[in-house]
């Protein structure tokens, strides 16, 4: 573009150039130009003013000439263009050349740049190598490293060595590794071949300790089962857990006689304890699981589960399983031995089975083997106020809210001791599995007072205690069995311990008769009543069913709105009241018991009550002004509302009626002492406790009862033989005690008739006189047999026997 | 400790029930009203078996009773702590009484089967601020007489006899006392010396009464007679055979009563009581009864007799009963009228029953071990 601008300019300058001698072709053109312009113009004029055409030619000549002017300028121009063009040609060439030259000096240029750039940001990858320092190449380094020269820089030299150094090292190193690693390889082939052993132990251990079983048993020695034991407590609940290792302990430590095991299924437990980690966290721990199902191929191959399993078959059948009444499935089976016997296994005295009820949170002891109802339940009242007929705590009560009591079906009963035994006082109530998974903090503190609670528990010797008041319990129920058999047989009880003024006496009077009252327990069952005829009378029996009745009959006398109040005139005698009120002032707790089965008692209470109307009639009649206070309070609930405060003292009380006779004349008139024997669970603890009536026969069918009269005789007899002979005993007779008591009443009763005889000569006085060599002696002692105000008969004791009054 | 297997003392339970037993077993002998200014009963003296002689009041038990206790509920036994007791003698204590003219000046005096009389001032003993149950020989018997023993042969000496009864004499400073070798003692209360002894019984005696009025004491006897004797001369002067005609066995005097006058006096003679006319010196009555009769009180013209039965019987001069009403105790031993009505019972069982004069319980206690 330049180019051509430059061209045209060259074009303009070359048409100027050739008329540059005379005059430059522009020049001309321009002068041409003008000229034309005037010719037309003068042309133009003409044309106007119409002037003739002959001037036009010579114009129009003009025009001509100046025509070819123009036209010879144009040509030169052009001319002089195409010269400027060729020039213009020829001078680019070369430039051309320098511009090619130039270009590829600038790429070279660019290109060394960057090979100089390159160079410079070139890294050496030694400073990343882990050298090892120079000192210790210079030390360490050998010398055919150290030595040849590599480079001429004496750094560069340096770190060339080193490099090589490390080199060497490295190499040296790798070589070891692989020594190692083949060492290594062989070792865990040795391992490898341990470990199969190892694998194979556990089989040829539990061979070996299968084969031992016979001999363990030869010896005695029940380490396995032991063991086996001890794998199971892990899986009692915590309470049966404490009565387990309680009394284990005090079975080593002081070589108590008792025996535990633990019964019931394993695997039962492990579903449960399984089931409760379930339940409690959520979240199933596995170890706990892994080493629960580790336990059961274990248990698997015993011999001794395998018998058991028929037995706990029935149990798990139990329609109580579910419920409040839940068992756990675990249980301990407690024997107690005699402590005295020399054959510790051959005495044994009772097993105990204590199981654990989850809902109520409470331990339920029963007699294994017995299913007795549980006022002849042995473990009843063994301590004051524990009849294990209500749940032990309130917890418990609130659960089965709609029965307070406990359900009465069951053979083992919640008895408080059992409580206590299981420190139920001192456990808090998480299950056992869930203890593991508490915060540290509050796991420390609880088995702190865990730890407390047991230590005082130790202290306070619960299982020492219990234990022997269980053997001495069931001791002393023996002794009273055998005691009550041989008075059921009418023989006097056999005394061992005979400083006693009782026991040496022969008594005088019979044993007429010997029989249970009340609900037929146990015992009345067992042992064959002997005293049919005794029974079969018919007055007999009414005074039974009279006794019996009493209390009902004193109610719905109250009721009825009588006069309980009302007493015959006194001319008049009715003997059968007087021996209801006394009999009623004792036997009241007792009477509640009783079936109302008796056909005697609706008879005798109508006509007694007839007997009533009728003496109020008369009375009335005789006497206008006595004012009859009617009464409401009797001396009976007196009675009967302090028995009430203590109802669990008569709970599995049995009665006995013990009868006997004295014939006093030859008229065959007959005494009979009747004593009313009341024996509570708590034997000999509480002591037998006597009630005594008694009444006059003469002949076969007359009675006529002496009460009144004797009244505070008997009052005197009943305090001897229910109080203080009880404190002359020495304690290891204590479980004779109804023997002794009954010897002493009987020597009571031969003594008071031989007084009340009218043969017996009343009143006596010792008088001596001594004649002889010296001074006569005289004076005289009067023997007395009553004193004081309640007329008390007197005893006095000479070499183990009695006599009448004193001082004699 | 109730079902308590912690800490268990086997010992101190077996005490526990041989001392319920006890409690049980114990009588109560006599009731005897505290003189006092208030005419409403106040205090009430008890002597009981166990030897200890202890006060109660009244006002207080009543207010203990439970609220509602009416004639409609059985009654409610009280187990009652005493307000004062004085362990006055070995073996029981038989009788009580009051010696003076009334008032806080007078002398508690007691007797028992040991055969002592002891006397306590009687402001000491409700002044005492020592704990109930250290009392016992806290207050200092400002009387204490023992009743002579009997010589035997080569000087053996009989048993001291024991004082069944007490009778005082507050003009003549004397105190008798029916003494268990058929003697009655008769002291001086200043001295303390037996003044005049009187023979005559072939048997123990139960009872005694003065009778001040004629300057005689009359006294009953195991032997089954009474007898009225002259003190001046310490002669008797009659011998009454209530049951003459009759001879029973185990028949004694076993309570006689005198009344305000003087001149009747009531015998309870085993299951009989009979009533005696002494300036006429006759029997007016002779009533037999259900069980014996072992005290009696004269209530103005009436009777008032209990006996080894839970009844307290109201008897006209002619023996004729006017009402019987049932007591607490089942053998009553003491039946004591205060002068505004009120009647308590002691007896067996350690009960005392006290009865308002309208003839309703006013309150029923037990004698509590101390």
């Amino acid at each position: 573009m330049e180019d051509e601008e430059i061209e045209e300019g060259m074009l303009v300058e070359e048409e100027a150039a050739p008329p540059q001698p005379e005059k430059s072709p522009y020049e001309v053109l321009r002068e041409s130009k003008s000229s034309v312009e005037n010719v037309v113009a003068k042309m133009l004029s003409i044309k106007k003013e119409a002037k003739p055409k002959s001037e036009l030619r010579e114009l129009v000549t003009q025009m001509f000439l100046n025509f070819v002017t123009l036209r010879q300028a144009n040509r030169s121009i052009l001319l002089e263009e195409d010269r400027v063009k060729s020039e213009t040609e020829s001078a680019k060439t070369p430039v051309d050349l320098t511009t090619l030259q130039l270009h590829n000096l600038m790429y070279e240029k660019s290109h060394y740049v960057k090979a100089i750039k390159a160079c410079k940001d070139f890294k050496s990858k030694y400073p990343d190598i882990d050298l090892v320092p120079e000192e210790e190449f210079f030390r360490d380094a050998p010398a055919n490293i150290k030595e040849p020269t590599l480079s001429n820089d004496a750094a560069q030299d340096l770190m060339l060595k080193r490099l090589n150094f490390e080199l060497f090292q490295r190499k040296e190193l790798c070589k070891l590794n692989e020594k190692l690693e083949i060492h290594k390889k062989g070792l865990q082939e040795t391992i490898a071949n341990r470990k199969k052993f190892l694998n194979s132990l556990p089989s040829h251990l539990k061979s070996l300790k299968k084969a031992s079983l016979p001999v363990q048993n030869q010896f005695g020695n029940m380490h396995t089962k032991k063991l086996k034991q001890h794998h199971s407590a892990e899986l009692l609940p915590p309470p049966l857990y404490v009565v387990y290792s309680q009394f284990s302990a005090q079975k080593e430590a002081f070589e108590e006689k008792i025996d535990l095991e633990i019964v019931g299924s394993v695997k039962d437990a492990q579903a449960f304890a399984r089931q409760q980690a379930n339940r409690d966290t959520g979240v199933s721990t596995k170890g706990e699981t892994s080493r629960l199902e580790d336990d059961a191929p274990d248990e698997e191959d015993d011999g001794q589960r395998r018998r058991k399993r028929p037995k706990r078959a029935p149990t798990k059948q139990n329609p109580d399983q579910s419920g409040v009444y839940q068992v756990h499935p675990l249980k301990v089976i407690l024997n107690v031995y005699d402590d005295e016997a020399s054959d510790p296994k051959s005495a044994k005295l009772i097993t105990l089975k204590f199981e654990y009820l989850l809902k109520m949170n409470v331990v339920c002891v029963g007699v294994e083997g017995s299913h007795e109802a549980a006022e002849n339940n042995i473990l009843c009242n063994l301590f004051p106020d524990d009849t294990g007929l209500e749940l032990p705590h309130q917890s418990a009560k609130l659960i089965v809210d709609e029965t307070p009591a406990f359900d009465e079906k069951r053979t083992s009963r919640p008895y408080k001791w059992a409580q206590h035994l299981a420190g139920i006082d001192l456990l808090p109530e998480v299950s056992p599995l869930l203890a593991v998974h508490d915060a540290p903090t509050s796991d420390i503190t609880k088995t702190e007072a865990i730890m407390s609670g047991l230590s005082l528990y130790r202290q306070q010797s619960r299982v020492q205690t219990v234990v022997q008041r269980i053997r001495s319990r069931k001791k002393a129920q023996m002794a009273l069995v055998e005691q009550l058999e041989s008075l059921m047989k009418l023989k006097w009880p056999a005394l061992s311990w005979e400083s006693v003024p009782w026991a040496l006496h022969a008594p005088l009077c019979r044993l007429h008769g010997c029989s249970p009252v009340g609900p037929p327990p146990n015992l009345a069952s067992s042992l064959p009543v002997i005293d049919k005829e005794q029974v079969q009378e018919p007055i007999d029996a009414d005074s039974v069913g009279q006794s019996g009745s009493s209390k009902e009959e004193l109610e719905s006398m109250r009721e009825d709105g009588e006069l309980p109040s009302l007493v015959q005139v006194a001319s008049v005698s009715d003997d059968k009241l007087v021996q209801h009120k006394g009999d009623s002032r004792r036997g009241i707790s007792l009477l509640s018991k009783r079936p109302p089965v008796s056909k005697a008692k609706p008879l005798s209470y109508k006509r007694h009550n007839e007997e009533l109307d009728f003496l109020l009639d008369t009375e009335s009649d005789v006497d206008e002004p006595a004012h009859i206070v009617p009464e409401e309070e009797s001396g009976v609930p007196i009675q009967c509302f302090e028995v009430a405060g203590k109802s669990w003292v008569d709970f599995g009380a049995r009665e006995f009626r013990l009868v006997l006779t004295r014939s006093i004349d030859l008229e065959k008139r007959n005494v009979k002492l009747e004593a009313k024997i009341k024996i509570s669970m708590e034997y000999p603890l509480r002591p037998p406790f006597f009630t005594l009536s008694i009444c006059t026969m003469s002949g076969e069918n007359l009675y006529e009862s002496d009460d009144s009269e004797l009244y505070n005789e008997l009052r005197a007899m009943e305090a001897e033989v229910n109080l203080h002979i009880v404190k002359m005993l020495p304690q290891n007779e204590d479980v004779n005690i109804l023997g002794h008591q009954v010897c002493c009443l009987a020597m009571l009763f031969d003594y008071y008739m031989d007084e009340a005889s009218p043969s017996s000569e009343k009143r006596q006085s010792t008088s001596v006189v001594d004649v002889g060599l010296c001074k006569p002696v005289s004076g005289q002692l009067i023997a007395r047999s009553f004193r004081g105000r309640d007329r008390r008969k007197m005893i006095s004791w000479k070499d183990m026997e009695c006599t009448p009054g004193y001082p004699y | 400790m109730r079902g308590d297997a912690r800490n268990w003392d086997e010992e101190a339970y077996r005490e526990t029930i041989l001392k319920e037993r006890e409690i049980q077993t114990r009588t109560v002998f006599r009731t005897a009203w505290a003189p006092s200014l208030n005419p409403n009963p106040d205090t009430i003296v008890v002597a009981s078996s166990d030897g200890s002689v202890s006060s109660y009041s009244i006002p207080h038990l009543v207010s203990k009773l439970p609220l509602g206790f009416s004639n409609v509920k059985a009654p409610y036994l009280l187990m009652a702590e005493p307000n004062c007791f004085l362990k006055g003698h070995e073996g029981p204590a038989y009788d009580v009484k009051f010696y003076g003219h009334g008032g806080e000046e007078s002398m508690l005096l007691s007797c028992g089967d040991d055969g002592r009389i002891r006397g306590w001032r009687w402001k000491d003993c409700i002044q005492s601020d020592v704990p109930i149950h250290l009392q016992g020989d806290q207050v200092k018997p400002v009387l204490d007489l023992v009743n002579p023993q009997h010589k035997g042969p080569w000087g053996a000496l009989s048993p001291i006899p024991e004082n069944n009864a007490l009778a005082v004499d507050n003009q003549g400073g004397s105190i008798f006392s029916a003494a268990g070798d058929s003697c009655v003692y008769c002291w001086d209360v200043e001295t303390g010396q037996v003044k005049m002894v009187f023979k005559g019984h072939s048997d123990y005696l139960h009872s005694i009464v003065a009778r001040n009025s004629t300057n005689q004491i009359i006294t009953g006897s195991e032997d089954g007679t009474a007898r009225i004797w002259d003190c001046k001369s310490g002669k008797s002067v009659q011998v009454i055979e209530p049951l003459k005609n009759n001879k029973l066995k185990g028949s004694c005097v076993s309570c006689i009563a005198l009344d305000a006058s003087e001149s009747w006096l009531a015998c309870g003679t085993g299951r009989s009581l009979s009533v005696w006319n002494l300036p006429a010196s006759e029997c007016i009555s002779r009533t037999s009864t259900r069980a014996s009769v072992q005290d009696v009180v004269f209530d103005e013209n009436q009777i008032l007799a209990v006996g080894a039965e839970p009844l307290l019987s109201r008897f006209d001069i002619n023996g004729v009963i006017l009402s019987q009403m049932q007591c607490a105790p089942q053998s009553a031993f003491s039946v004591s009228l205060h002068t505004s009505g009120v009647t308590a019972i002691g007896g067996y069982g350690g009960v005392v029953d006290v009865i308002s004069q309208f003839g309703s319980h006013l309150c029923t206690f037990g004698c509590k071990c101390v």
